[in-house]
């Protein structure tokens, strides 16, 4: 399970502008402001993406915009980065899945 | 397309300390990718010495506010291109173009990482990732992780989580494979080069060991516990590998196996540590890719961390009026970073007495930097210098 730290032993008390937001669908609630990776994690969620390839599960990598690994489409956008981008009030956020594989030879699932 | 004098490229520690020297003289606009001011000060949390602390989120603030309405601050604003014609600088971000006389990159640095099978699972992640999770966004990473890595930023890190509460488990080293080559011996070179000016509770860890073993490397490598020691409350292990992490969905366990002083694999000592999240940490290295738009010579030098842009000691690059500063010129600590923002801004500006005093000032804290990432730093600052000269 993951938590939010609301009081820290040495940065004190923190306090948070919860609003909602649309997670594929579902309602959750984050702090406004806060980045999409933080306000997913903080809902226990850390599958971010399913691999375009192999369909893998993945989550937030190095948090601030380097690695790409957390891209997810926001308010219809795709390829956003979750780490970069701030939550906002009733903010539509969807997971990206494996994509089709068009040309024989060209994808890990060919060989399955 | 909008005009500055000045464009500073990263807001963090030593962009916005030039934008702070720059502000009456000139327009000046910042461009972060990031939503949040700070760079990489967000997060920043040790104790400095008894009862005084960094606070680099305070630091961020601090800097932050000197700007007032003077400078251009633009977040969220990503550079994929910059270019230089007729003497202009242009500036290409995903909100539009800008030009300017000159330009300083403060891009800063990035993590490098240990592969692993298993390294893809959500809950993987960069120790630098959880530091950003527990300290600004005031999220835990997790209920228990492990830490891949044995090096001053790790500890660092692991020290943080614990002031959250959260359970480190292990701090331990990668096992070898095509790409990870670290051994016990680097690993306690590490913990023994901390340094005597490192903050109080680091110097308890190489006063501990010290006074537990030989400061011969062989005899400690051999005495060094097989079961780790604990140390700032962290459960250091250098004869212990993760060889790989486990999990279906997300991170469950880490497998790891007990080694030898020097590397080699003890059969038959393999152990599952149960955990939710897992760090991975093999250090940082300078964020070039601007400097490289501009075909600048680059000199690798693994002490300050890979390849930087030639530069000299005022900030100056092989372009004239393109300046950098910050970990885009090697590893250092942010207080060098502030430093390094000032003396490009003030040698922009051509104040030769406020140079001469920044130059000595960046000395100094070198040589009273509470934590030194690299031992052979001012070996590898001497080389860079020469090649500087050279060029």
């Amino acid at each position: 399970m993951t938590r939010r730290i609301l009081n820290h032993k040495i940065l004190g008390p923190k306090k948070h502008h919860i609003v909602p937001f649309i997670w594929n669908g579902r309602t959750y609630y984050g702090a406004e402001g806060e980045s999409i990776t933080a306000a997913l994690l903080a809902n226990d969620i850390r599958t971010l993406r399913y691999h375009e390839s192999d369909g893998a599960p993945r989550g937030l990598y190095c948090n601030i915009g380097h690695c790409s690994e957390c891209r997810v489409t926001v308010d219809g956008r795709r390829n956003v980065r979750a780490c970069l981008t701030p939550l906002q009030k009733n903010m539509h956020v969807d997971r990206q899945g494996a994509l089709p594989h068009l040309v024989k030879g060209g994808g890990a699932n060919d060989s399955l | 397309m909008t005009h500055y004098d000045v464009i500073i490229v990263g807001a963090g520690p030593a962009g916005m300390s030039a934008a702070n020297i720059l502000k009456d003289k000139k327009s000046v606009l910042i461009v972060d990718e990031y939503y949040h001011y700070g760079g990489r000060l967000l997060g920043q949390l040790y104790e400095e010495s008894k009862d005084s602390w960094w606070n680099g989120m305070d630091v961020a603030r601090r800097l932050h506010d000197g700007l007032d309405e003077k400078i251009t601050l633009r977040l969220e604003t990503s550079v994929f291109n910059v270019d230089r014609n007729d003497g202009a600088f242009t500036v290409y971000t995903n909100k539009g173009n800008f030009t300017s006389d000159y330009l300083i990159v403060a891009t800063g640095a990035k993590e490098n990482s240990y592969p692993l099978p298993g390294w893809e699972l959500p809950g993987v992640m960069t120790v630098g990732a959880a530091q950003v999770l527990t300290n600004f966004h005031r999220v835990a990473p997790g209920d228990a992780g492990v830490i891949i890595g044995i090096n001053p930023l790790s500890m660092v890190i692991g020290m943080e989580l614990g002031y959250a509460d959260i359970d480190v488990r292990k701090i331990c080293l990668p096992a070898e494979n095509k790409f990870n080559k670290v051994t016990p011996r680097d690993a306690l070179e590490t913990l023994m080069g901390l340094g005597t000016s490192a903050p109080s509770k680091f110097l308890s860890i190489s006063a501990d060991i010290g006074s537990r073993m030989s400061m011969l490397h062989g005899l400690a490598l051999k005495l060094f516990p097989s079961k780790g020691i604990k140390a700032l409350g962290l459960p250091i292990s250098i004869k212990e590998k993760v060889v790989k992490i486990n999990g279906a969905e997300k991170v469950e366990s880490v497998t790891t196996v007990k080694t030898r002083a020097d590397g080699s694999v003890i059969k038959g000592t393999e152990q599952d540590i149960k955990c939710d999240f897992v760090c991975i940490s093999d250090g940082l290295s300078p964020v070039s890719e601007i400097t490289s738009l501009f075909n600048l010579k680059h000199a690798y030098l693994e002490s300050l961390g890979g390849y930087v842009p030639i530069h000299s000691e005022q900030m100056e690059t092989e372009i004239d009026k393109l300046y950098v500063a910050g970990n885009i010129t090697g590893i250092e600590n942010a207080k060098v970073a502030i430093l390094q923002g000032e003396m490009a801004a003030h040698h922009l500006l051509g104040n030769e007495d406020a140079v001469k005093i920044t130059l000595k000032r960046i000395g100094d804290e070198r040589k009273n930097a509470k934590v030194k990432f690299h031992k052979d730093l001012d070996q590898a600052r001497d080389k860079l210098q020469l090649y500087w000269l050279a060029k």
